[in-house]
């Protein structure tokens, strides 16, 4: 019945116009900015853009518009079910609180998904088209698919608060400014004021939620490869090199918040009047 | 042993419901038997819509408990719940899917097929609108459609909050034929409603409830079958004064064009008498059926339980009961 529900969400998302409203505007940053690299590739082959290199620019900041995007589509299609009462509705045709929420959940790690997927085929393609294919490199290997887990982890976090935050607030529009104060600058500015007031809480902040996903999701993590370029870029331009994250604490954390935010969502809409 | 039909279909136990200012639901214990059409009166915020709202699950009683089909256990209750088909207060479907799209929605969870769903969707009238998006559509057709909502799968019981709010008095009367449809066919019905007229022409049994209380709860034949005594003369106001002075009236009120009484002893020849004996000659005097306004006036000392909002069924509501 779990497996129903969430049939029936992937159903109602694709009748949604903001799901190709948000899908769309995603595809068409991308396809702008994969198609400028690809395009001054073609004029400078100082530049090139070729796999598997090229992973470096598609996986870039950029997969964080994605995330930006499938988070504001989660609450979207959450916090709307309370304002239409489709949430009480669902419940009184049968549906038990358990499969509600449940489905909600699964659509999570889909959307994250959905949006990284759509990033990796269009830049994908545009990258495929200026490789030489007789070269036989791997076009993709270990380290992309360690880099698309990583940043497929960054992804849910962002969309495991926005989750949290439509089922707390239950009104799209004041869950998606919550969820994007804290994103964008509230929880640096908590980290921030608390750390400079209490230096001993400094361990215990590094490890606030968007701080600890933000750790998986650079690229060079991942690629020794890029790493390696990243840093003699850094020395020749007596910049300050790029560190490497110990990867395994930043999961479990990341793991710890999504479970955290989930079950905390659950007890309190479970606990409330619907 | 009791058999499986003599077992109540929905039976609460001092159920209640406070928020923090108001307590919305206050001890209620309720019994609805099988196939009775079960009409929950009550004035705006009387606790309807949260009682129902606690049968359903989507409201955590304060206190209380009830049973549905028999079974009070949470396992119980969600199996029950497959065999009911209910609204709650106003129709909550998706506003940008279609009404056949949402009543898809409904018939996933249920397990039904799409037979199911043209069938009722004819049902309530909705075939050639079907493909409209529930957005579109008048407040009339969103009601049909939580109406043809509740019918999917023919459940045993069907639970409708208000159904006829917001219709004409076209659309109340078809709606009123649905019902006593499915009441004719044995289905359990369960509706609130602010309206006596609806009450009065649909139901079978009748709880009247206010400030959260069940004031009485019976048969609508029960309920009404007493008469009260209809007057009409000259001038209205010295016949009202001087009925209420008259020993066996348990209440006067002037409705309309007359004047009602509910006698202790039904004796109209006895009031005539005592009437004339004050210089008072009555031009109509005739027994009536009690209405049940005169029954909740009676159960809660409140003559108004809220007036219907469109003029036309207003003016049909206030002469309910009258001879000609
Ligand atoms: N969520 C709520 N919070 C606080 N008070 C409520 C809530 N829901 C209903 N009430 C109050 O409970 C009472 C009963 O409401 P309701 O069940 O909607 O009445 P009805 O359906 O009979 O019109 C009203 O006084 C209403 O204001
Ligand atoms: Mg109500």
């Amino acid at each position: 019945m779990i497996a129903g529900a969430f049939r029936a969400e992937m159903w109602k998302m694709w009748k949604r116009p903001a799901t190709w409203v948000t899908l769309g505007l995603f595809g068409l940053i991308t396809f702008a900015d994969l198609f400028d690299e690809f395009r001054d590739a073609r004029k400078d082959p100082e530049d090139p853009f070729f796999l598997p290199d090229a992973w470096g620019q598609i996986l870039g900041q950029e997969v964080l518009i994605g995330f930006i995007f499938a988070s504001v589509l989660l609450i979207l299609l959450v916090a709307s079910e309370f304002s239409w009462r489709t949430a009480r509705q669902n419940v009184i045709d049968g549906l038990s609180k358990t499969q509600w929420y449940s489905a909600k959940v699964l659509l999570l790690p889909f959307l994250v998904a959905l949006f990284l997927a759509l990033r990796v085929v269009v830049g994908g393609s545009f990258a495929l088209a200026g490789t030489d294919l007789s070269a036989g490199v791997t076009l993709f290997g270990a380290a992309q698919l360690s880099a698309l887990g990583g940043m497929f982890l960054t992804g849910v976090g962002y969309a495991g608060l926005a989750l949290f935050a439509a089922i707390a607030i239950r009104s799209s529009g004041p869950a998606m400014a919550v969820w994007f104060a804290w994103f964008a600058f509230g929880e640096r500015l908590l980290v921030g004021g608390l750390g400079s007031l209490f230096e001993g809480l400094r361990p215990v902040l590094r490890w606030a939620p968007i701080t600890t996903f933000n750790r998986l999701r650079d690229y060079i993590q991942y690629d020794s490869a890029a790493f390696r370029r990243a840093a003699e870029w850094a020395a020749e331009h007596e910049r300050p090199g790029p560190e490497l994250e110990a990867l395994g604490p930043a999961i479990a954390g990341s793991l710890l918040w999504i479970a955290a935010l989930t079950l905390v969502g659950w007890l309190w809409y479970r606990k409330r009047d619907l | 042993m009791k058999s499986a039909s003599d077992v109540p279909i929905i039976q609460t136990f001092g159920l209640s419901k406070r928020y923090r200012q108001t307590t919305a639901v206050d001890e209620i214990s309720l019994r609805v038997e099988p196939g009775q059409v079960f009409g929950f009166l009550g004035p705006n915020g009387a606790g309807k819509t949260t009682t129902i709202g606690l049968l359903l699950g989507i409201i955590n009683p304060s206190g209380g408990r009830f049973r549905l089909f028999g079974g009070e256990s949470a396992a119980e209750l969600h199996a029950a719940r497959r065999r009911i088909g209910a609204t709650l207060e106003y129709p909550n479907f998706y506003p940008y899917l279609s009404g056949r799209d949402n009543l898809r929605i409904v018939a996933d969870v249920k397990g039904l097929d799409s037979k199911e769903i043209d069938r009722v969707l004819d049902l309530v009238g909705l075939g050639r609108r079907a493909k409209q998006k529930f957005k579109a559509y008048s407040l009339g057709m969103k009601q049909r459609l939580a109406l043809g909502a509740t019918m999917l799968g023919d459940p045993e019981l069907i639970i409708l909050d208000e159904p006829a709010n917001g219709l004409d008095p076209e659309g109340m009367r078809e709606i009123r034929e649905i019902i006593r449809g499915l009441g004719e066919r044995g289905k359990t019905i369960f509706l609130s409603s602010h309206l006596l007229s609806e009450v009065e022409r649909t139901c079978t049994h009748v709880a009247i409830i206010q400030h959260g209380r069940i004031v009485r709860q019976d048969s609508v034949a029960d309920v009404t079958s007493h008469g009260v005594a209809g007057l009409r003369s000259a001038d209205l106001a010295a016949l009202e004064t001087a009925v209420a002075e008259y020993p066996a009236a348990q209440w006067v009120k002037r409705r309309g064009d007359r004047v009602v009484a509910e006698l202790d002893d039904g004796d109209l020849a006895a009031l005539n008498e005592w009437l004339v004996g004050r210089g008072i000659h009555v031009s109509h005097l005739v027994f009536e059926a009690r209405s049940l306004e005169d029954v909740f006036m009676e159960a809660t000392g409140v003559a108004d339980i809220g007036e219907p909002t469109d003029g036309s069924s207003g003016r049909d509501e206030r002469r309910m009961g009258e001879v000609p």
